[in-house]
């Protein structure tokens, strides 16, 4: 008989606890989705600012502690001439166009391939600054994430024999508090990084008044590096 | 300028998956489109006896898994590093699954390779010991030959959906891809076991097994060719990346792999060999292994025309 009663009391505990928990456990998914005080770092490359002197590359490779040479970023041409070189604009080897360069380097993607296919979760995003990063302990060198790259920003470090992507200087700069190397390299300004969920940081007070792009955004990966393109065209 | 920004340089060095890559997806699909149809045929006409064609196709299945897994584990960076693979797991990861259907269909092959083979194994001594683990497991022969036919359906599927998810190109991101290669790895995967059964397990070259195998090879043939086509008419018609992409299949050394090699002697080999000659050859051994190799040839051009000529027109 208290046998019985036993088991009605536990069923009705269980009943009333799931009815309690249940909308708890849904609603809580949802609140970490919603979570706007986590920052949202992003970098804006200035392309009317930009000379071409390479000096974030140097760097780059100093502070990441690269292979000779390599660095986390490329520095494109894209128009104005080189010594004893076709200009990739206009194709004559003397011409007047204004010497243009593009940053090439990982686009921080919201939404970013690399971290969908990573098959041991090596490429994973941050969970503090949500920065797309690496854990080199993890990685297996599939190279899926390169192939699966939009940019083609990844590359495999012929030290490690793993990949590795331009993650803002996440471990070597940013966890000291100090900026990105290539943004402390950069002498023209060339290059802002900053907090864009924070309304008084500077990089977002210049993207409120600047015009600026994201590469190859129909691939829907939402970028977080921005650029500020060159768009006069002679007169 | 059309107004946005681009740039055509990239961090990589050329392309991230050469060809060990496009062999192991070779050696996949041949796998469990070898296994496939032998168990299709197990199950349709309730074999219980193992034929030759079976033991052909557990024998082919085994060993081009095993071959794949090696040009798999050659590939990464450093060989060392495999168990990180097996250790850790992300769950929206196509190859993860892969590895997780992979880690389940290599045991299962060897097992069904082990029940199908029971009378080879008697006669080699070193492989004795098997014996009272196959007189063990023999109960549960039955559910695991369904489980690996799903699993050898679902690897050949796989390694589509595993490059089908790089949206970077065009020829490659398509949604038929799968598709393709469960047919092609079906029709290819038939004629190794078949040329390893009459070889190897002396099946005639008429029997039953032959006669259902050959009245399948052509609609499968049929549907590999139709979702070629499929890729084909929706890059022409694609958008400007896909048109990009398009180039593939008229410019550069890719074309003619595609056009020599999956065309000519994947598609009309077989077809001109069977169709084309005399009733006397079209049904002599030369004709039947020559066509076997057409099929597996073109099967090793597809894989390589599709990941070569895809990863090299990138948008």
């Amino acid at each position: 008989m208290s046998e019985n009663i036993e088991r009605r009391r536990f069923l009705k505990c269980l009943g009333a606890g799931s009815l309690i928990l249940a909308p708890l456990g849904c609603s809580s998914v949802k609140e970490e989705d919603s979570n706007s005080n986590r920052p949202h770092y992003a970098m804006v490359f200035d392309q009317n600012k930009c000379v071409g002197c390479g000096e974030c590359k140097e760097a780059c490779n100093k502070a990441n502690n690269l292979p000779e040479g390599k660095s986390r970023l490329m520095m494109e041409q894209q128009s104005g001439g080189v010594e004893g070189q076709k200009c990739s604009h206009c194709g004559k080897t003397e011409c007047d166009c204004e010497r243009k360069y593009v940053r090439v380097s990982c686009q921080q993607c919201k939404n970013a391939p690399c971290v969908t296919v990573c098959p041991t979760g090596a490429a994973h995003r941050d969970p503090a600054t949500g920065i797309v990063t690496m854990n080199a302990d993890k990685c297996a060198g599939c190279k899926y994430c390169i192939a699966a790259c939009p940019y083609d920003a990844r590359y495999i470090n012929k030290d490690t024999d793993v990949a590795d992507n331009c993650d803002f200087c996440l471990n070597s700069k940013l966890a000291k508090g100090e900026l990105p190397a290539c943004v402390q390299g950069c002498r023209y300004d060339a290059l802002i990084f900053g907090d864009v969920n924070d309304p008084n940081s500077y990089i977002s007070r210049l993207l409120a008044v600047k015009d600026s792009v994201r590469i190859k955004s129909h691939f829907g990966t939402e970028p977080s590096l921005r650029y500020i393109p060159i768009v006069k065209q002679g007169v | 300028m059309d107004g946005t920004l681009e740039f055509t340089m990239g961090l990589s060095d050329g392309i991230a998956w050469p060809w060990p890559i496009a062999v192991y997806l070779f050696f996949a699909g041949i796998s469990g489109g070898a296994l496939s149809v032998a168990l299709f045929i197990r199950f349709y006409k309730k074999q219980v006896t193992n034929t030759a064609f079976l033991k052909a196709s557990a024998l082919v299945s085994f060993i081009t898994i095993s071959l794949g897994m090696l040009c798999l584990v050659l590939d990464l960076t450093n060989p060392l590093f495999f168990w990180r693979i097996l250790v850790y797991y992300n769950l929206n990861s196509v190859m993860s699954i892969g590895v997780i259907a992979l880690t389940a269909y290599i045991p299962l092959v060897a097992l069904i390779a082990m029940f199908a083979l029971e009378e080879e194994i008697k006669r080699i001594a070193i492989l004795r010991p098997l014996l009272p683990i196959i007189d063990k497991l023999r109960g549960i022969r039955r559910p695991c030959e369904v489980a690996v036919l799903l699993l050898a359906l679902s690897v050949c599927a796989y390694t589509g959906f595993l490059i089908s998810a790089l949206i970077r190109f065009p020829l490659i991101n398509t949604a038929v891809l799968p598709a393709l290669f469960v047919a092609s790895g079906l029709s290819a995967g038939a004629a190794a076991a078949k040329m390893l059964a009459v070889g190897m397990f002396k099946e005639d070259l008429h029997s039953q097994d032959m006669k259902i195998l050959h009245g399948a090879e052509w609609p499968i043939m049929f549907a590999e060719a139709l979702f070629l086509f499929m890729i084909i008419m929706s890059l022409m018609t694609g958008n400007a990346g896909a048109q990009t992409a398009f180039e593939a299949f008229h410019s550069g050394s890719w074309a003619m792999v595609f056009w020599l090699g999956v065309v000519g002697v994947g598609f009309m080999g077989p077809v001109l060999l069977n169709f084309a000659t005399g009733k006397r050859f079209s049904h002599s051994a030369q004709a039947f292994y020559l066509s076997g190799l057409c099929a597996v040839s073109g099967m090793m051009c597809l894989r390589m025309f599709i990941l070569y000529a895809g990863q090299n027109f990138a948008i």
